[in-house]
C-alpha cells in the first residue's frame, strides 16, 4: 500500500531488509508430487510462503451447463488459510481478494493449457496458501505450473512468475512482506518461458513508463531463475524414480 | 543410463511430427507433457491423460445398467458405452470387463465392442503413458509378473490393470509401484527380474491360464 | 487456435460468426462503428445525480453507462493504520444492464472491476486518507459504490471515469461529537490527481482502444492501464498473452487517451 510509504526504511546501505541485493530471489524450494491422490501436485516454499497446489482432471464438468464441446474448462481456486498471516485469524472461505486472484491465475493457464483435446471436461487447479509472506500469487502460479506438468496435462509452455516492485525508491525483485505492505509499488508478473510473453500483469502504486519497462526486464531475468528451479524439481522427481518424504 | 527429461514447451524435433502429446508451430515440434527422449531420440511421454483411440484394448468396470446398454468406467472423464444389441452376455453392476474401443466421436464419447467379462479380481490404476513399460518388449515384463504372482493380469491401454484373485497381490502391487516410478530407466525388465528373484527365488513355471468368459 | 472460456461459452456460435466478420473488417483497419483504433466513443460525464450521497457521477462512454456514488460513514480504522481513514469500493454488475449479467452475490467480474478501480484511485493517492481521522478508534469511511447501468462494452474505463468524477463532486461531511451531520458539509474532497484507466484489446499486432461489447466478446487479449498525468497507477491484464513491446506501446496509448479524457473531466 503506497499510502504508508516512507514510514518503514526498506533500503539500508543498498541492501534490502532481509539482506538481499535488488535482484536476488528469496530461497525457493519446489517439491513435485506431494499429494499422491491428486493427478498432479506441487509444494512451493518461497521465502516464508508455503503453498500446496493440486491438479485434477480433465474430468467431467460440473455443473454440466458450464461444459464446452470445443475444449476443456480451466477452473482455479486460490485460497488463503485463516492462519496464513501473522495478524489475526481471518475468516475462512473465499474473500474478494482470493476471488480476483483465482480469476487472474485461471487466465494465466488458459493461455498455455491445450484445452481443445478434452471437450466437455474441466481441469481443476486448487491452490492453498498455508503460510503467506508476500508474493503468494506469483508463488501459486509457479506451483500450479509444476503441478500441471506433474498431472500430464498438455501445455504449450512452462510458466514462471515473480513480482517486481519499488521499495525505498529502488526497483527490487521478489518483494517480501514488508516491501509488499510498505513499498511504493508492486507489479506481479508471470511469463511463458519459450516465447517470453506476459501472462500475468498487475500493478499498483505510482510508476513512470520507464520504470515499468525496466521492471518487465527484471521480471524476465527473475522468471528465468524461477524456471530453472521448476525444471530441476521436475527432473529430480522424474529421474530419481524413488519416493521421498517431503520435509515441510 | 538415465534418459533426458523434456518439459512441456521444449523442442523435441525439427519440422512437423504427428505424435500424441506434442504440438507444432510449423517449423518445429514441441513436447506438450513431461516426457523423455529414448535411445533412438524419440519422445516418450511420462505423464499423460488417456485419450481413447479406436482399436485400443481397455479394462473397465460396469457402473450402470441401462435399457440400451452398459456404462463402463474407463478412467476417462466420461464412461464408455456397451450397446446391448452388440453383446450376448448379460453383465451386472460391478463386473470387470476387457473390451476394444469401437468408436470415439469428436466430443469423446466412447463405444465399446468385443467384450469379455473378467472373473473376480482387483483393478488398479496405472499411468496410461507408462503402460508400454508394464507390458514390456514382446510382453516380457507382463509375463514375468504373471509367472511370479501366479495369476492372470490384464493391462488396458487406459491404464486400468486387472489382476485375478489368484495373484500374489502384495508382491504385485509393490512391483508395479516400482515399475511406475522407474518407467524412464533402461534395463527395467532385468532390474525387476532381479528384484523378484530376490523376493521369491527362481522364476516359477508359467501357470495355466484362467478361464474367463 | 480459437479459445473461448467461461461465460462466453453461452454465445459461442454467435461469437464465432462475429469473430470471422470482425477479424476480416479489423484486418482492413476498419472498426464496425467507424472509429479509429485508438479512438474512444463519445464521452459524457454528469456530476451529482444522487442527492442522498455525498458525491456522485454518471459517466457514459458510448452506450455504456456507470453510476458511482460516494458515501461517508464513521468506521473503525484498520489496526495497523489507526489514524487513517478507510476507502472501500464495491461494484454491482446489475442484471438490468446486460443479458449476460445475473443477479446474486458479486461474481469474479464485479469483484475484479471494483478492485481495479480501487487500485487506480488508491495508487494515485487522489484521496488524502489521513484527513479522515476523527478521534481515537473513529475515522471517516468512504464507500464508493459502482453501479454498471448499461453494459455496451468497456465498463472498466467507464467505472474509473465515473469514480474520479464522483470524487470531484464529493464533499466531506461535517462531523461533530464523533458523528456525521447529514446534509452539512465541511469542505469539498478536492482529489489531487485524476486517475483514469484505458482498456485495450489486441487485434493482430495492434491495440484497439475502448472495445465495444462485440469487440470484447471476440478479442481475447485485454489490458487495462491506469494513468495519472505523469504516472502509471494500475495495470491489469485480462485474458491472453502480451509481449514487452506491446506493453510499451499500450502505455503510450494509455497516457495519450488518458490526457484527452482528463480534459473532458476538468472542462
Amino acid at each position: 500500500m503506497s499510502d504508508s510509504k516512507g514510514t518503514v526504511p526498506l533500503m539500508i546501505n543498498g541492501k534490502r531488509t532481509d539482506g538481499r541485493e535488488v535482484e536476488d530471489l528469496r530461497n525457493l524450494r519446489i517439491e513435485v508430487g506431494i499429494i499422491p491422490e491428486a493427478d498432479g501436485s506441487a509444494y512451493v516454499e518461497w521465502g516464508g510462503n508455503k503453498i500446496v497446489c493440486g491438479v485434477y482432471g480433465p474430468r467431467e464438468c460440473i455443473p454440466r451447463h458450464d461444459a464446452s464441446p470445443y475444449h476443456s474448462i480451466v477452473k482455479c481456486r486460490y485460497m488463503m488459510s485463516p492462519f496464513a498471516s501473522l495478524e489475526e485469524h481471518s475468516r475462512s472461505g473465499p474473500s474478494r481478494r482470493s476471488t480476483e486472484l483465482s480469476k487472474v491465475i485461471r487466465e494465466v493457464f488458459e493461455n498455455v493449457v491445450i484445452a481443445e483435446k478434452f471437450p466437455n471436461t474441466q481441469i481443476d487447479i486448487y491452490i492453498d496458501v498455508l503460510q503467506a509472506d508476500g508474493g503468494t500469487r506469483t508463488a501459486s502460479i509457479t506451483a500450479a505450473t509444476v503441478a500441471l506438468a506433474n498431472a500430464g496435462i498438455p501445455m504449450k509452455d512452462m510458466v514462471a512468475s515473480v513480482a517486481v516492485g519499488k521499495a525505498g525508491d529502488t526497483l527490487v525483485l521478489d518483494l517480501n512482506k514488508a516491501e509488499d505492505n510498505f513499498g511504493q509499488s508492486d507489479m506481479p508478473m508471470a511469463m511463458s518461458q519459450k516465447d517470453k510473453k506476459l501472462l500475468l500483469l498487475q500493478m499498483d502504486g505510482l510508476l513512470t513508463k520507464e520504470e515499468v519497462i525496466e521492471m518487465v526486464g527484471m521480471a524476465e531475468r527473475g522468471c528465468e531463475k524461477v524456471n530453472a528451479i521448476q525444471t530441476s524439481a521436475l527432473k529430480r522427481f522424474y529421474e530419481k524414480g524413488e519416493d521421498e518424504t517431503v520435509k515441510w | 543410463m538415465d534418459r533426458k527429461i523434456v518439459l512441456p514447451g521444449e523442442k523435441i524435433a525439427d519440422g512437423r511430427i504427428n505424435a500424441p502429446n506434442t504440438f507444432s508451430d510449423g517449423t518445429a515440434t514441441y513436447a506438450a507433457v513431461i516426457g523423455m527422449m529414448d535411445e533412438e531420440n524419440r519422445y516418450v511421454p511420462l505423464e499423460n491423460r488417456y485419450k481413447p483411440v479406436v482399436g485400443d484394448v481397455v479394462v473397465g468396470m460396469v457402473t450402470d445398467v441401462r435399457h440400451a446398454g452398459y456404462e463402463v468406467d474407463l478412467n476417462l472423464p466420461e464412461g464408455g458405452f456397451i450397446p446391448t444389441r452388440d453383446i450376448r452376455l448379460t453383465l451386472q453392476l460391478g463386473d470387470f470387463v476387457i473390451c476394444k474401443i469401437k468408436s470415439v466421436n469428436e466430443v469423446g464419447d466412447v463405444d465399446l465392442g468385443e467384450v469379455r467379462r473378467l472373473p473376480k479380481g482387483k483393478i488398479i490404476e496405472f499411468p496410461s503413458a507408462k503402460v508400454p513399460r508394464l507390458i514390456g518388449r514382446k510382453s516380457s515384463m507382463l509375463n514375468l509378473l504373471k509367472d511370479y504372482s501366479g495369476g492372470e493380469i490384464m493391462v488396458g491401454n487406459n491404464g486400468y490393470v486387472w489382476m485375478s484373485e489368484r495373484c500374489d497381490m502384495p508382491l504385485l502391487l509393490k512391483t508395479i509401484k516400482v515399475i511406475e516410478r522407474k518407467a524412464h530407466k533402461s534395463g527395467l525388465t532385468d532390474e525387476i527380474a532381479n528384484m523378484l528373484k530376490q523376493e521369491k527365488g527362481e522364476r516359477p513355471q508359467t501357470v495355466q491360464g484362467e478361464e474367463y468368459v | 487456435m480459437v479459445m473461448i472460456m467461461g461465460d462466453e461459452v453461452k454465445d459461442v456460435i454467435m461469437a464465432q460468426i462475429r469473430r470471422d466478420v470482425l477479424n476480416n473488417t479489423l484486418s482492413k483497419g476498419v472498426r464496425f462503428d467507424g472509429r479509429k483504433f485508438d479512438e474512444y466513443r463519445p464521452i459524457e460525464v454528469q456530476r451529482g445525480p444522487i442527492k442522498t450521497a455525498e458525491g456522485s457521477a454518471v459517466a457514459k462512454i458510448g452506450q455504456t453507462m456507470v453510476l458511482v456514488a460516494a458515501k461517508f460513514d464513521i468506521v473503525k480504522p484498520f489496526p495497523d493504520r489507526p489514524t487513517q481513514g478507510v476507502m472501500v469500493s464495491n461494484a454491482e454488475l446489475l442484471p438490468t444492464a446486460s443479458p449476460t449479467f445475473e443477479s446474486g452475490p458479486p461474481d469474479e467480474y464485479s469483484i475484479e472491476v471494483a478492485r481495479v478501480v480501487d487500485r487506480a484511485l488508491r495508487s494515485a493517492e487522489c484521496v488524502d486518507l489521513n484527513s479522515f481521522f476523527v478521534e481515537t478508534d473513529k475515522v471517516l469511511g468512504l464507500y464508493l459504490d459502482i453501479y454498471v447501468l448499461n453494459h455496451a462494452g468497456n465498463y472498466t474505463d467507464t467505472a474509473t471515469l465515473a469514480a474520479t468524477a464522483a470524487l470531484l463532486d464529493t464533499k466531506i461531511p461535517k462531523v461533530e461529537n464523533g458523528a456525521i451531520i447529514r446534509g452539512e458539509y465541511a469542505k469539498p474532497l478536492n482529489p489531487t490527481k485524476l486517475p483514469l484507466t484505458t482498456t485495450m484489446v489486441k487485434v493482430g499486432n495492434n491495440w484497439l482502444v475502448d472495445p465495444s461489447r462485440d469487440e470484447e466478446r471476440v478479442l481475447e487479449t485485454t489490458l487495462t492501464i491506469g494513468t495519472t498525468e505523469e504516472h502509471v497507477c494500475a495495470m491489469q491484464k485480462g485474458k491472453g498473452a502480451i509481449t514487452k513491446d506491446e506493453l510499451v506501446e499500450a502505455m503510450e496509448i494509455a497516457f495519450k487517451r488518458g490526457d484527452d479524457i482528463r480534459k473532458i473531466l476538468k472542462g
